[in-house]
Formats: C-alpha cells, sequence, structure tokens
C-alpha cells in the first residue's frame, strides 16, 4: 500500500473518535545539548554517590565492578580477569574509540593474549562475516562505554568507527572501562543525554544505541535463570579514576 | 488467520485443566511473574505516576498517529532505512517474502515478535523454501515442537526441561542432559551457527521513536542484538501503535515495560537502531526495512477496543487472569492470548472471532489494575459482549435469556414476583440433577435467603413508623 493511502485512511478514521481527553506527549529538553552538559556536570560534582549506586545496582544484576586508580592498574585488573579464565583471544575497540583504554589492550597484548581490533582499518570492508566470526572466536570482548546510569546499573554504549557492536556481544566476557565522565544519576539523565546526540548527531557516531543492564539471561527453561544463552555471560565494569 | 482454532473454547479449557504439567507449569509461572512485578513496584513507589504518563504519552500519539507515523518513516529514511506499509497480514507477507526472495535469502534469524507471528510469517517463508529459525531461547523450543507461543513473554512456559532436551537431543542427533544449564549452552551453540550464516535477520519493535527514526528492542537474551548486526539484512515489522514521539517518551516507557514484564528494573538489553550502519562502522546490517502493519488496528482508532492500542505486550494481565493461571496461552486458541489477547483477537479478526472468548473473563479487574499503560480491558470486554449481542453473534439462547432478564428489570412488579418463585426454588435446587449441576459440581449453590432485601426494607419501615 502507498504511504499516503495509508496514511489517510488513519486520518479518516481518527476524524471520528469521541470523547477524546487532551493528551501530551513528555516534554523534551528545549536546549538538548546545554541540558547535557549540564547533567554532566552535576554528576562530575557527585562521582562517589553515584559510583556507590552504580555498584550496588549493577552488582544485583550480576555485573562485577572494579575500580583502578589509574589505566595501569586498569590493565592489571584486566589481565587478572582474562587469566582466571584462560581467555587467549581478546576482541576490543579500536584504539582511537578506547583513548587512554588502549594501554589496557597493549597490557593483555604484552601478557602474550591475542587482541584483534575490530576497527575498520584492521577490517577490509565487505568481509563483515570474517569479522565476525573473529568476533565470535574471541573469549573476551574489551569495550569503553559512553554512559554508566547509576539507577539501574546499566553501560550505554554507542556504535561508531572501531566501535564494532559485536565487541560487547559475541565473545562469552565483556569488559567495559569508563571514568567519572560517563556517570549519570538516572535514566531519565541517560534520557537527556541521548536527547543531546540527536541535536548534535556527533560525526562518526554510528547507527546503534545499547543499555547493558547485566549479563545476557533468559528464564525460558522452567524458569531457571540462566546466563549466557546468546551473549556474554559475564559482564565486568572497570572504573578507572584518571579516563 | 492468526491460527484460529476450530474447536471450541470449552473443549480447549477441558484440555487444558486435564493436562497436570501444563497445570504445574503455570501455576508456577504466572506466581512467579506476579511475585516479581509485585517485589519490583514495592521498591518504586513513583510507578503510579509513570504509568499515568505512559498512559498520556499513548493517547497523544494516537491522537495524531498519522503525523507521527509520517514523522517516522520521514527519519527511518533519512538515517537510511526504507519504509514499506502493509494494509493486512497478507500485504505484510508478500513485501517481506519479497524483500528475501530478490536478495536470494535463503536462511532468516528472528527474535521474538509477536506481530510477526499474528501474520504468520514463519508459514509463509517456510512455503517459500526459506528457513526461518526463532532465536529467543523459548521460541525455538516451541518452533522445535511445532507448536506456538502460550505466553507473550515466556513462550515456552508450558514445556518442561525433560521436554526440552528430548527435542535438543533429536534435533542435534546427541544426547542432551535435562539441565537448564546445559541446555542453554546447546542453543547457544546451534544458534550461533545460524546467527553467523543467516542472510537476514527480521525482528519486532517494542517502540519506534518518530523524532529521530529509532527502532527499540527490549530483550533479555542478546538475540534481538544479534538478529540487527549480524546478517546484511534487517527487516523489523511493527504494528502501527508502536509509535512514540521522542527520546524523552521512550526514557518513560523503559520505567514502566520492565517492571510489569518480568520485576527487572530494566531488561538487560535495551537496543536502540537507527537506520542501517553508517561509514566506517565494522558491523551491523547494509540494509535495514521497516514494514508498518496496520491489520484491522486503524478500524479501532474510533472504536469501541481504541484503549487496547495502547497496549506494550508486557503479558503481566496474563499472570494475573484466573481464567489465563487455569487455562494457559493455547486454549484461547489466537495469536495473542489473556484478557488483551480477548480484545486484540476481536481487533484483528473481527469480534466475530471472539463470541466464545469475551466471556472467558470473570470481570475481576485484576488486568486494569496492573496494566502498566492502565487499559480498562473489563470495560472493553463487557462492550464486545454488548456488541456480540447487538450483531446477533451471541447464541440465541443467551440473547433470549438476557432479553428476559432486562424485562424482569425493568419491572419492579415482575422483579418481585419472580424473586419470590426464584427463591422457592432455589432452595430446592441445590439437590436437583442438571442443567446446573455443572456449576455444583465443582462449588457450593450460595444459599439463598427465606426473604428479600426489598421485603425486609419494607418491614423495617413499617416497624418504624408504628414505633
Amino acid at each position: 500500500m502507498r504511504r499516503e493511502e495509508f496514511l489517510d485512511r488513519i486520518r479518516a478514521e481518527a476524524a471520528h473518535a469521541q470523547g477524546l481527553v487532551p493528551a501530551t506527549p513528555a516534554t523534551r529538553p528545549a536546549e538538548a545539548g546545554a541540558e547535557a552538559a549540564a547533567v554532566r556536570e552535576r554528576s562530575r560534582r557527585e562521582t562517589e554517590s553515584l559510583l556507590a549506586r552504580f555498584r550496588t545496582e549493577a552488582e544485583r544484576v550480576g555485573v562485577s565492578v572494579r575500580r583502578a586508580a589509574g589505566i595501569a592498574e586498569a590493565g592489571e585488573i584486566v589481565l587478572e580477569l582474562a587469566a582466571a579464565r584462560e581467555v587467549r583471544r581478546v576482541a576490543t575497540w579500536g584504539r582511537r574509540a578506547l583513548g587512554l583504554g588502549s594501554a589496557v589492550a597493549a597490557r593483555l597484548r604484552q601478557a602474550g593474549i591475542e587482541v584483534a581490533e575490530a576497527s575498520p582499518d584492521e577490517i577490509a570492508e565487505g568481509d563483515r562475516t570474517a569479522l565476525c566470526r573473529r568476533l565470535a572466536e574471541a573469549d573476551l570482548g574489551l569495550t569503553g562505554a559512553d554512559l554508566a546510569i547509576a539507577e539501574t546499573g546499566t553501560l550505554v554504549l554507542a556504535s561508531g568507527a572501531g566501535r564494532g557492536r559485536g565487541v560487547s556481544l559475541l565473545p562469552p566476557y565483556h569488559v567495559a572501562l569508563f571514568g567519572r565522565d560517563q556517570l549519570v544519576a538516572s535514566l531519565a539523565e541517560a534520557g537527556v543525554v541521548l536527547e543531546g546526540w540527536e541535536a548534535a548527531r556527533p560525526p562518526g557516531m554510528g547507527a546503534n544505541v545499547v543499555f547493558v543492564t547485566g549479563p545476557s539471561r533468559t528464564a525460558d527453561i522452567e524458569l531457571t535463570l540462566t546466563r549466557g544463552v546468546h551473549g556474554p555471560r559475564e559482564v565486568h565494569a572497570v572504573f578507572v579514576d584518571s579516563l | 488467520m492468526g491460527g484460529a482454532d476450530a474447536s471450541s473454547l470449552n473443549t480447549r479449557a477441558q484440555g487444558a485443566l486435564g493436562d497436570r504439567l501444563l497445570q504445574e507449569a503455570l501455576t508456577t509461572a504466572t506466581t512467579q511473574f506476579m511475585s516479581a512485578r509485585r517485589t519490583a513496584l514495592a521498591e518504586f513507589p513513583q510507578s503510579d505516576r509513570y504509568r499515568e504518563e505512559a498512559r498520556r504519552i499513548k493517547e497523544a500519539t494516537l491522537q495524531r498517529l498519522d503525523h507521527y507515523l509520517g514523522l517516522l518513516a520521514d527519519n527511518v529514511e533519512r538515517a537510511g532505512g526504507v519504509v514499506h506499509w502493509a494494509r493486512d497480514a497478507a500485504e505484510a507477507r508478500e513485501i517481506i517474502l519479497a524483500l528475501a526472495r530478490e536478495r536470494g535469502v535463503r536462511l532468516v534469524v528472528k527474535s521474538k515478535s509477536m506481530a510477526t507471528e499474528e501474520i504468520q510469517l514463519n508459514e509463509a517463508l517456510a512455503a517459500a523454501g526459506i528457513e526461518a529459525v526463532e532465536t529467543d531461547l523459548g521460541e525455538y523450543i516451541i518452533q522445535l515442537a511445532h507448536e506456538r507461543p502460550s505466553h507473550i513473554i515466556a513462550p515456552a512456559i508450558h514445556k518442561t526441561k525433560g521436554q526440552v532436551a528430548e527435542l535438543f537431543s533429536a534435533e542435534t542427533n546427541a544426547p542432551v542432559p535435562a539441565e537448564p544449564e546445559a541446555l542453554t549452552r546447546v542453543a547457544r551453540r546451534e544458534l550461533r551457527e545460524k546467527f553467523l550464516r543467516a542472510d537476514m535477520g527480521i525482528s519486532g519493535v517494542n517502540f519506534a521513536i518518530a523524532e529521530t527514526g529509532t527502532l527499540v528492542l527490549v530483550t533479555n537474551e542478546g538475540n534481538g542484538r544479534l538478529v540487527t548486526t549480524l546478517p546484511r539484512v534487517h527487516v523489523a515489522l511493527m504494528g502501527i501503535d508502536k509509535v512514540i514521539p521522542s527520546p524523552t517518551d521512550l526514557m518513560v516507557f523503559l520505567q514502566v515495560l520492565p517492571r510489569a514484564a518480568t520485576g527487572q528494573k530494566l531488561s538487560v538489553y535495551t537496543n536502540l537502531v537507527r537506520g542501517p550502519r553508517r561509514p566506517g562502522e565494522a558491523d551491523g546490517p547494509d540494509e535495514l526495512h521497516l514494514v508498518v502493519l496496520d491489520n484491522g488496528r486503524t478500524a479501532q482508532l474510533a472504536g469501541p477496543l481504541r484503549e487496547a492500542l495502547y497496549c506494550l505486550r508486557c503479558g503481566a494481565c496474563l499472570n494475573v487472569c484466573p481464567v489465563y493461571r487455569q487455562i494457559g496461552g493455547h486454549a484461547y486458541g489466537h495469536t495473542y492470548p489473556g484478557p488483551i489477547g480477548i480484545l486484540l483477537t476481536a481487533m484483528l479478526e473481527g469480534t466475530g472471532a471472539v463470541r466464545e472468548l469475551a466471556h472467558a473473563s470473570s470481570l475481576c479487574g485484576a488486568c486494569h489494575e496492573v496494566c502498566p499503560v492502565k487499559i480498562d480491558i473489563p470495560r472493553m470486554l463487557i462492550a464486545l459482549r454488548v456488541a456480540l449481542d447487538r450483531e446477533r453473534l451471541a447464541p440465541a439462547s443467551e440473547r433470549l435469556a438476557f432479553r428476559a432478564l432486562a424485562r424482569i428489570l425493568e419491572s419492579p412488579r415482575a422483579f418481585r414476583i419472580l424473586g419470590r418463585l426464584g427463591r422457592a426454588l432455589g432452595r430446592a435446587l441445590g439437590a436437583w440433577p442438571s442443567p446446573i449441576q455443572r456449576w455444583t459440581a465443582h462449588r457450593e449453590l450460595p444459599a439463598v435467603a427465606r426473604r428479600s432485601f426489598t421485603e425486609r426494607w419494607a418491614e423495617l419501615r413499617r416497624e418504624e413508623e408504628e414505633a
């Protein structure tokens, strides 16, 4: 059916509706960019309380939360996590996407773990299947995070260049590095930041944003909670003070 | 359409009541869902405010539905997606089949979607020689068993782990232990391979954001992410009722949907997809197609079932319904079970399809109470019963009985005389065989008072005057 015909039918039918009560959707931020900046500013002043809340909520949904003073300590923490799980292959976001966090990838490589970056420079265009297979073969995915929502223990990851979606999805273990700039208090605040992204449309931002609240889970067989059915069975959030 | 079952509701319900395993599974599942929801809400005192707001957003969207759908389409296209418009199930199937055929698709992976169940897409794909694999664990199980979902969010609650182990053993040609952990590992391995080989991913949509062209999928397993990440083509099917205005509105719905469905604050993955992958992105689909489905919904914009268009498909009303808890989803005989399912069935397939189902409710109101958007389901069930009578779809005996009752209730004299007769009969009836034996076999017939309230009232008044 053609779009106009489809929408005309709706318009015609809706015109007959009677006794409707006035209703409005939620009010969007008027200056999304500025309000998002204000949210971040407020969060920066409350790092300790937000991190404490994030830890409580994340642990409730099965995410382990660790804290490192600097990136070197973060490298040791992730290496320890990897070693305890006999991880041999690691997939990571690209160097630029990880930023300072790429030092963690370097530390893993130095310890003899095979590290593959899911960045376009490394993977030829059109070779998607090969990339996905390689990500699926990795034991651990290492990413950053764009937001950490204290109220729900949620990590928010936006896709983009060097920020492969499969890194946080295909390997059985997922480690995400984040810092004080990523912490926000609530879903509502995350919504303001999301609106800010929409308003600004930052270049290089991909088509996907995912809210991750705990490891992949199912209760479809006799309501028994089981982890790792499709996505990672463990999620580790590493807060780095210097990030 | 919609997998309508020709047997009578009574027969299907009898079958369900006699199935001991099903009865146990239903009790456990619905009780567990209800208590999870209660616990979540106990920690969330502001829930009522959010439910009101969610409801208001749904109503506001419906009042300008043509505007928001047009805006959604513009923004999906701006992000590089393609929008298709399907008037009914057949058109939706045709659109999706054509997309698959033109691209030589042989293997499709699907994430759980009631809308694709509604249009019976799997059967259509199979008939076209295309393998479609359900990847939600529950859906995968029932697909292997050649059954249909029995609960909106827990499609395989009627299956035991032993039955699942048998299905998986047959599928993999290897023995699988009847342990949820082991079974889940097998499903991961089997389905991962399908994901990596699939040429097309088909999903439903929980919310579609008009202002940004973003499709939102809420899942716990992660299959929704895989379906929208790995295959080269992503096709999303949504009813017109899934559109919401903005990301700010989404945040309101995220406060109420997971809590009502599973008692979680947030489901594990809330996945926001805006068009196919962008330049520089290593993964994500090359093509995104959004199919917007009407299938009887528009006709209710000014109709008696309008409010059912608010539904978020959380399944909360199933878990609390005394009828659903007894007979389970299959006995309803259509795609959507439970109290809301009766309304949706009437919306999609016409009032005639719920001739029996309209009465499969005690009108206790529990569904209304738990609904995250406060849909007044009992009110609409009554409206359906009225419509069935008006359209002469109800059985003649039933219509006659109610017409007679209406006459009696209208006349105080007839009411008094028949009441007296009824009380005399009622006292004698308990011992009588048929026709009410089907009732008294399971319940006590309430004792009938010797004198009616009206008689006693008149007496009291007299005594008062005399005194």
